[in-house]
Parts: C-alpha cells; sequence; structure tokens
C-alpha cells in the first residue's frame, strides 16, 4: 500500500473515532449512579465503548475508504485483483477481537463477583412481587412491611426476592442491578447505596395489562433517618387486621390513594372519593365497591383506561377476606364525606 | 461425487392438469376444493371435541378454547392443506392408487393462476414465499406503526394495555416467524438449487407443503386479534406462567408457532438433502458459494433447535388446556424451564436470521466487487464455528434471570467468543472491498446497506442493555438489509426484468437514514431507565420518543418506494439479460428468468465460485456435452 492511502486512512479513521467519542460523551448516557455496584458496571460499559469505538473507526473508515476511493468509473468493466487471502491478516484479525473479548470477559467476571459479595452482614429485605405491585420486608425490624424500599446510605443490602404470580423484574436505573422475580425462586440481588435521594423501581419484565405502571419508589436515607423509621410503630393500616390489612397484601396501596390505609397510589381513582363515584356510576356504594373488584371493567371512573385493574381478585380473595374489604372501603368511604 | 440427476434428463415439459369441468370441479385440488374441506375438517375437530367429552363426562360438552385450538387451529389448517392438494400424491401413494414418479404436472408457472397453486417448481415457491412474507412484513410493520403511534406522547392515546400489549407481541412475532426466517427461506429456495446446478430441490412436494403451511401461521398469528379477550399479550418470547394465564389469543401464538416451525424444519430437511446430495459433478463442498454454505449451517441450526420452541409451546399449551404443570409453580412446575427450553431456540433463531444474511452479503459484495472472497474458507469455518457456539450461549438472555448464578460466566465467555468469528466476516468483508482498484462497486444503492448494517451487528453483539434497538440493528440492520439486498440482486434473475436503480437507490437512503433516527437513540432511552414493552412512560422521554415516532413514520414510508420499484419493475422493467452482474456462480449461467427445469445440461464445476479478476478462471462449464469425470481438488 502507498504511504500517501495509508496517512488519508488513519485521518478518515481519526475522524470516525472522534465522531463517536462526541455520540458516546454529548448526551448524557447513563443515570447518576447511587450505588457501589452502579460504579463498577458503568466502568465495564465505558471499557466497552472505548474498544467498540475503536472497532467501528477501523471498520468504518476502511468502508468509506474503499467506497470512494475505489469506486468505479462510468466505462469501466474489469475485474480487480485477485486477491484470495492473507494469512498472516486473518490470523491478526481473529487474534485481535480474540484478546479484546477475553479482555472483556475477565474485567466483567471480576465486576460481576464483586457486585455479588454481600458482605458478612447485611440488611435483608425480602421483596415480594405480584400483578402490578411491590412489597418490601424488613425481617430484621419485626417483619416490617412497605410499599415503598427504604434503605440506609453506605449499607450493603441483600434483597430477597419471590413473587405471587409471574415472572416480574426488579430494577432501579441509578443502582445499574436488576434481577428476575419468579414465582417460586428465591433469587437474591446485593445493593450497597451510595447517595441519599428517591430513585424509581421499574419492572422491567413483561408481567401483563399493569406492566407500564407496576412502579415503586426507593428512598435512601441517613443511617439515623432510617433507623428512626424502622423503630417506629408500623402504620396502623399495615398490622390492622380486616380489610385494612387484606388492602395492604393484595397491592391495592401500589395504585388506589386512602387515607385510611396511608396509601398515595394515583394509577387507579382516588379512593377517597368513592362515595361520589359510586353516584357517577349509578349504584349503592357497598355493591358498587363490589363490583369494582370483582368485575372492575363493569364501570371505568371516567380519565382512566379500562383493564388496568387486575380482574381476578374475584377468584384470588376468599368470600369473607371480600366482604372485610368491602366493609373497609364503605366505612372508610362513609367517614370520608362526613 | 457425482449427482443424481440423471432421472431427470427426459423429462418432458407441459403444463399443469386442466381442471375438469361440471362439479368434478369440486373435488379438483385447489381453493374451490379448500371451500368445503376446511368447514368438512372444522366439523370433524368439533366432532372429537364432543365426543371426548361427552366420553370423558366433562362439562360443559361444547367447550369454546378447546373448540377453538382443536377445530379451527388443528383440523381447519389441516383440511386446508388437503384442499389445496399438499396431500395428493402422498394420499394416492398411501391408497395404492396409481401415481407416476416422475409427475411434473404440478411443476413450473406458466399463467399467473399457477402461482396460486400447490406447486412443485423451487423458483415458484420461492417466489411464493416472497410475496407472502413481504404481505406480511407490511402487516407487521403497520403493526409497528401502531406502537409508535402509542408511544409518541407519555400517556394513553388510542389503545388499552391489553390491545398494546397484543399488538407489539404480534409484530414480532410476525417479522421473525413470518417474515425474516421463511423470506431468507424463499431467496434460498429460488437460488440455491441454481447455485448446485440441481434441477430443483431433493422433494419438490414438501418443499410445496413447507411453503403452504406459512399462511396457516400467519393468518393465524393476525386473526388473534378478532377473538374475545384479545391477541397474545406475553410479548414473542410468551414467558410462562404469564403466557398461561393469558386470554384466549395465546392459543393461537403456541399453535401458529408449531405451523411457522413445522414449515421450517420441513424446508431445512429438504436443503441439507439438497446441498448434500444433488451438487452438479465437481461441486466440491470447498467450492460451493457461501450462499449455499450459509443455507446448510442455517438448516443444520433449525433442524436441531426449531423443535425446542415447538414443544415450549406445546408445555405452555398444555399447561393451559389440559391444566399440567410444566411451568406452575403450584404444581410442582419451574418456570425458568420455560426460558431455557425457550433460549435454547431462540438464541440460534438469531443466527437462523444472520447466517442467510451473511451468505447473500458475501455473494453481493464479491460481484459487486469484481474481487475473490476474502478467505473464503475461513468465511465457511467461521459460519461452522457460529453453529457450534450459537448452541453453547442460550443463557445470556437470562443473565438476570434467577438461574443458577455459576452458568453465568461460562456464557458470558461463550457469548464473547461468538463475537471472534463474526469478526472474521466483516473484516473479510472489508477485505474484499479492500484494494479493489477501479470497481465497478455500488452498482446499486440498495447493496451497501448490507454492509453498513453488519457494523453495527459486530459493535453491539455483547450488548446486553438496550435490548429493543440491539434487536432492531441486528434483525433490521442484519436480516432485513440484506434481505433487501438479495431481492434486487437476484431480482433480474426471478423475474427477468431490471428493476429502477434510482429508485432502489432512493429506498436505501431512506431506510438507512429512518432506520438509523429511529432505533440509535432508543440505546440512549435504554440505558437512561425506560423498560421495555411499556405502553406508557417516564414523560422526561417524551421528547425522544416523540422524535424516534416520527422517524418511524418516515421509515415505514420509505417502503412505499420499494413496493413501487417491485411492482412496476416487474411490469414495465426493461428486460433482464441472462448474467447482469457477470456473476461467475451457476445461477447466473441459465436465461432470466431460468427454464422450468433450471439446466438443459448437468454443468460441469470446474472451479471455484469466486475467481474475479483471474485471467480465464471458470466455475463451471455449460453445454458442449462435456461428460467426463472432472477432477476433484
Amino acid at each position: 500500500m502507498r504511504r500517501g492511502s495509508l496517512v488519508q486512512l488513519i485521518l478518515v479513521a481519526i475522524a470516525a473515532a472522534a465522531a463517536g467519542t462526541a455520540i458516546a460523551l454529548l448526551p448524557n448516557w447513563l443515570p447518576q449512579p447511587a450505588s457501589r455496584e452502579a460504579g463498577r458496571i458503568h466502568f465495564v460499559f465505558w471499557f466497552l465503548t472505548g474498544i467498540c469505538i475503536f472497532i467501528f473507526s477501523i471498520v468504518a473508515s476502511v468502508t468509506a475508504y474503499a467506497v470512494v476511493k475505489f469506486r468505479r468509473k462510468p466505462d469501466d468493466d474489469s475485474d480487480g485483483p485477485p486477491i484470495h487471502g492473507h494469512t498472516g491478516l486473518e490470523i491478526t484479525w481473529t487474534a485481535i477481537p480474540a484478546i479484546l473479548v477475553t479482555a472483556i470477559t475477565i474485567v466483567s467476571a471480576i465486576v460481576l463477583a464483586k457486585d455479588d459479595a454481600a458482605g458478612a452482614n447485611p440488611l435483608r429485605v425480602n421483596v415480594v412481587a405480584q400483578q402490578f405491585a411491590w412489597s418490601f420486608y424488613y425481617p430484621a425490624y419485626g417483619n416490617k412491611r412497605s410499599g415503598i424500599l427504604r434503605l440506609p446510605v453506605h449499607r450493603s443490602v441483600l434483597l430477597r426476592m419471590t413473587s405471587k404470580d409471574v415472572v416480574h423484574s426488579f430494577w432501579v436505573p441509578e443502582f445499574s442491578q436488576k434481577q428476575d422475580v419468579v414465582p417460586g425462586l428465591h433469587p437474591t440481588l446485593h445493593i450497597t447505596p451510595t447517595r441519599v435521594g428517591t430513585y424509581p423501581v421499574i419492572c422491567t419484565e413483561l408481567c401483563g395489562l399493569g406492566h407500564a405502571l407496576m412502579r415503586s419508589q426507593t428512598i435512601v436515607m441517613t443511617e439515623t433517618a432510617f433507623d428512626k423509621w424502622a423503630h417506629g410503630a408500623q402504620t396502623a393500616a399495615a398490622v390492622g387486621g380486616g380489610g385494612s390489612s387484606i388492602f395492604n397484601q393484595q397491592g391495592c396501596t401500589a395504585c388506589h390513594r386512602l387515607a385510611a390505609a396511608g396509601a398515595t397510589g394515583t394509577i387507579g381513582p382516588d379512593l377517597d372519593k368513592l362515595a361520589a363515584e359510586a353516584q357517577r356510576a349509578g349504584k349503592p356504594l357497598a355493591s358498587f365497591v363490589r363490583e369494582s373488584i370483582v368485575a372492575p371493567n363493569g364501570y371505568v371512573e371516567k380519565g382512566y383506561p379500562k383493564g388496568i385493574m387486575p380482574q381476578d381478585f374475584g377468584t384470588k380473595l376468599s368470600k369473607t377476606q371480600l366482604d372485610a374489604l368491602v366493609r373497609f372501603l364503605v366505612s372508610s368511604a362513609k367517614k370520608g364525606t362526613k | 461425487m457425482t449427482a443424481t440427476v440423471a432421472s431427470h434428463e427426459t423429462h418432458v415439459e407441459h403444463g399443469p392438469r386442466r381442471p375438469p369441468a361440471g362439479w368434478r370441479r369440486l373435488l379438483f385440488p385447489g381453493f374451490l376444493r379448500t371451500a368445503w374441506m376446511v368447514p368438512l375438517f372444522f366439523g370433524i375437530g368439533c366432532g372429537i371435541v364432543v365426543l371426548c367429552r361427552w366420553w370423558g363426562g366433562w362439562h360443559p360438552i361444547w367447550f369454546g378454547e378447546i373448540i377453538v385450538l382443536v377445530a379451527a387451529l388443528i383440523a381447519a389448517p389441516v383440511g386446508f392443506l388437503a384442499g389445496i392438494g399438499a396431500f395428493d400424491y402422498w394420499a394416492r401413494y398411501a391408497i395404492g392408487a396409481p401415481t407416476v414418479p416422475e409427475d411434473h404436472s404440478g411443476h413450473g408457472a406458466y399463467s399467473w393462476r399457477d402461482y396460486f397453486r400447490v406447486n412443485t417448481d423451487h423458483k415458484v415457491i420461492g417466489m411464493q414465499y416472497l410475496a407472502t412474507t413481504i404481505f406480511f412484513f407490511l402487516a407487521a410493520g403497520m403493526l409497528a406503526m401502531l406502537v409508535r403511534a402509542e408511544l409518541a406522547k407519555p400517556g394513553m392515546q388510542f389503545f388499552n394495555n391489553q390491545t398494546y400489549n397484543g399488538l407489539f407481541s404480534v409484530h414480532a412475532s410476525l417479522m421473525i416467524f413470518l417474515f425474516v426466517i421463511p423470506a431468507f427461506a424463499g431467496l434460498a429456495n429460488f437460488v440455491v438449487p441454481l447455485m448446485l446446478g440441481a434441477p430443483d430441490m431433493a422433494f419438490p412436494r414438501l418443499n410445496a407443503l413447507s411453503y403452504w403451511l406459512l399462511p396457516i401461521a400467519g393468518t393465524m398469528m393476525l386473526c388473534s386479534f378478532l377473538v374475545p379477550g384479545g391477541a397474545f399479550a406475553a410479548g414473542w418470547t410468551g414467558y410462562a406462567p404469564l403466557s398461561v394465564h393469558q386470554p384466549m389469543g395465546t392459543i393461537f401464538f403456541n399453535m401458529g408457532v408449531q405451523w411457522a416451525g413445522a414449515s421450517s424444519i420441513m424446508t431445512a430437511l429438504n436443503f441439507l438433502v439438497t446441498i448434500i446430495t444433488m451438487r452438479a459433478p465437481g461441486m466440491t463442498f470447498w467450492r460451493m458459494p457461501l450462499l449455499v454454505w450459509a443455507n446448510f449451517t442455517t438448516s443444520l441450526l433449525v433442524v436441531i433447535a426449531t423443535p425446542f420452541i415447538a414443544g415450549s409451546q406445546f408445555f405452555v399449551m398444555f399447561d393451559r388446556v389440559m391444566h399440567t404443570s410444566f411451568f406452575e409453580t403450584a404444581g410442582g412446575g419451574y418456570p425458568l424451564g420455560y426460558q431455557h427450553i425457550f433460549w435454547f431456540y431462540s438464541h440460534p433463531a438469531v443466527y437462523i436470521m444472520m447466517l442467510p444474511g451473511f451468505g447473500i452479503a458475501s455473494e453481493v459484495i464479491s460481484v459487486m466487487s469484481r474481487k475473490p472472497i476474502f478467505g473464503y474458507r475461513l468465511m465457511a469455518l467461521s459460519l461452522l464455528a457460529i453453529l457450534v457456539l450459537g448452541f453453547s450461549v442460550w443463557a445470556h438472555h437470562m443473565f438476570v434471570s434467577g438461574m443458577a448464578p455459576w452458568l453465568r460466566v461460562p456464557m458470558m465467555v461463550t457469548t464473547l467468543l461468538i463475537a471472534v468469528p463474526t469478526g472474521i466476516k466483516v473484516f473479510s468483508w472489508l477485505a474484499t472491498l479492500w484494494e479493489v482498484g477501479f470497481v465497478s462497486m455500488f452498482v446499486i444503492g440498495g447493496l451497501s446497506g448490507i454492509y453498513l448494517g453488519a457494523v453495527p451487528i459486530d459493535i453491539h453483539v455483547s450488548d446486553t442493555y438496550f435490548i429493543v434497538a440491539h434487536i432492531h440493528y441486528v434483525l433490521f440492520g442484519g436480516s432485513l438489509f440484506t434481505i433487501f439486498a438479495g431481492i434486487y440482486y437476484w431480482f433480474p434473475k426471478m423475474t427477468g426484468r431490471m428493476y429502477n436503480e434510482r429508485l432502489g437507490k432512493l429506498h436505501f437512503w431512506l431506510t438507512f437514514i429512518g432506520f438509523n433516527a429511529t432505533f440509535f437513540p432508543m440505546h440512549l432511552i435504554g440505558v437512561q431507565g425506560m423498560p421495555r414493552r411499556v405502553s406508557d412512560y417516564d414523560p422526561v422521554f417524551a421528547n425522544w420518543n416523540l422524535f424516534i415516532s416520527v422517524a418511524s413514520f418516515f421509515l415505514g414510508a420509505s417502503t412505499i418506494v420499494f413496493l413501487y420499484n417491485m411492482v412496476t419493475s416487474m411490469r414495465f422493467g426493461p428486460i433482464a439479460e441472462a448474467n447482469p452482474w457477470r456473476g461467475l456462480t451457476l445461477e447466473w449461467q441459465v436465461s432470466s428468468p431460468p427454464p422450468v427445469f433450471n439446466f438443459d445440461e448437468i454443468p460441469q464445476v470446474v472451479g471455484n465460485p469466486y475467481e474475479y479478476g483471474v485471467p480465464g478462471a471458470k466455475h463451471a462449464v455449460l453445454g458442449g456435452g462435456a461428460r467426463e469425470q472432472v477432477p476433484v481438488d
């Protein structure tokens, strides 16, 4: 190859690499990390991106160069020189990718092992997923239950997860950690939060109608704030018997607002306004509540999409449970109107 | 190494059998016969269900879902196949009626009607495949437009969640099972026997049957929108146990996959036997064009892997209709079992959708750059390497699934290793383009897409974060671009006419720009925290989503250019010569379109397929009655 064309090729490659680097650096690709694991995963991401830019610049520059330089002239019908192969070159471009992927493998394996090491005494949290809600239990604090994942900063946390129905997946983008939640299994996920703040908990495995809305939050707090919260009394709604505890266990809090249960969901209709809604539906309050649980598509409050509310509560709940839940909702609605 | 084509030497060309007049026409294979055979078989299916339930004492005796499953999704399609005539020859043979082994009455196309009947000519079947798959490609593309319309703004606009989930599920299933896989099978159907110097596929009647299974599978998936509860909505991956508890549409997916899968398996067996036994004299394995190599490895993948997805879908259906517990924890089942079985097929399926594209890329790049393929043997061997490694990487789809943790690192190693043979292929294409000097390159704009499509594959191959972008770069950039390239490249051979090159270039640039504008930003929002398969999303992603939606409509519109070009060129394009690209492989050595039995004389293969620029080099000798034994290298 002539020296001039090599220089040209290298210039094209540098331009391609610069373009790749600009695309890699200009937009905010990764969310600001909020866990030690995220920091390591981001390192792998940038390590890989560097390799990709390297490969991309070679491929793009050779393509561009060949297309421009060796373009056929309109009256030219001749064949190119018959080059069948070059052993040295072929070994090189087998070896270089092999070395690169070996490097990627080693880096990834180390990061994976470090991320999984939860240490001697992690804070254990049991995660229960169901269509379409998350519940978090703290065995170290009397199995305290919460709809929001509250975590102390800088403490190793081991989440032990299971699902009541189908496969869900737990993801906090800022933690960069993800784990499918499978019925019948109890996979674990290790997180060490490093930044106080509030981040979304997102279900990333298609789990049915309400999948897009299966969201919760994780609040990373200072050690003292967490201790105070953890030792605080369980909210009445979560421990109380009868209807209110069913309301909590079934995950209703994820979607509905109800002051009596301390629920602040906004996906479904506001249950503090049940009386007005029953009026709009033209039904007596108690039977309206019952029908809306068993057959939620019968009447759908204006402004809310049909088919989001799970339709299997009628079979999931026993008759006594259903009665208790209806009593609880009716009584809280009546209180609300007074 | 002699080919077994001697029996075809004395055939006589004659048209298809004429249908009889009067009521006997109802018995003649064709759509008229399907019109009564489909209801008949449907009735038989209903009868079987009702009898079994009555005999077993199950109530209700008339149970909608089982009737749909047995009568509509199993019996009626069999009735359709029987009516169209796919089983006629075998049925006659089975009952001892006289049959003619060399009966060519179903062979070849003499009028447009011959494309609408059971035809045993591999060229006609190839065209049937392509027309059908393009139809489902358009249907699935429309579904994607609807998905993007819903996502253009945060919040719910047009559909409820179940419909939305159905839209993307059917979109993906049609694109994968009814477009990419069979479109490659269609192209190969047309080209591979020609490239081998064979008069047809090894099993022409089986070939016809495998085509006619496709419209059944596609119709089934589309029709699932019409049943109560809507289309199947658990994604094309159909993860259990969610899919077990979905409305009735799910069984349309379960069964649609069976019909499409059966079609793939039969075609793959046919390719294997054809490639192994019907190569022209002198065509050693190391003289086969790379497209033939690609289809050989693809067919091995299909034959080994496809039964696994068939099994996984049967298990889901059994869990559903027979209350077995393959994947139901309550009955002792194992939900992750589904994912293992599913991905044991579906990862090789990625290569089923890629390797034929690699083959097309090799053909087109070599011929268009007028150069031998760089490192031909390494190219073929890397196909085999991908084949072997492809079976050892499935669990990389399950890194976060909760499977045994020790599986992760080995699967990562194999997954990354597979980048090596893929890289070899990309670099070899580069080297083929290189140093070509004054080459006749890029005579067609549409062709360069393959190349640019291949680059992101290499870059994204080890990526596991932004799945939607990744899968579209692989399947759109890798598969669809090469399908387009293949259609453009063999269009003159198939139709005997040239297409409009300017429209071809326009189509390429529109598609290329639309594709990157649509899918590149998906990487970004994926990394930033937008999960896949959601009908609604965090408003912070609103701007990018609007941009992506607009770009996707632009991309969809670019297909109109392609369709217009194809339809008008097929009718009014200038007549193509036999070998417009001056290719050396055998399909270019016969007329365009080829004669009904491909070769008037058995070609003798005397050299390698890509000897461009080698003075006096020949791949094959036709005519001249050369019958002496050709030395094998």
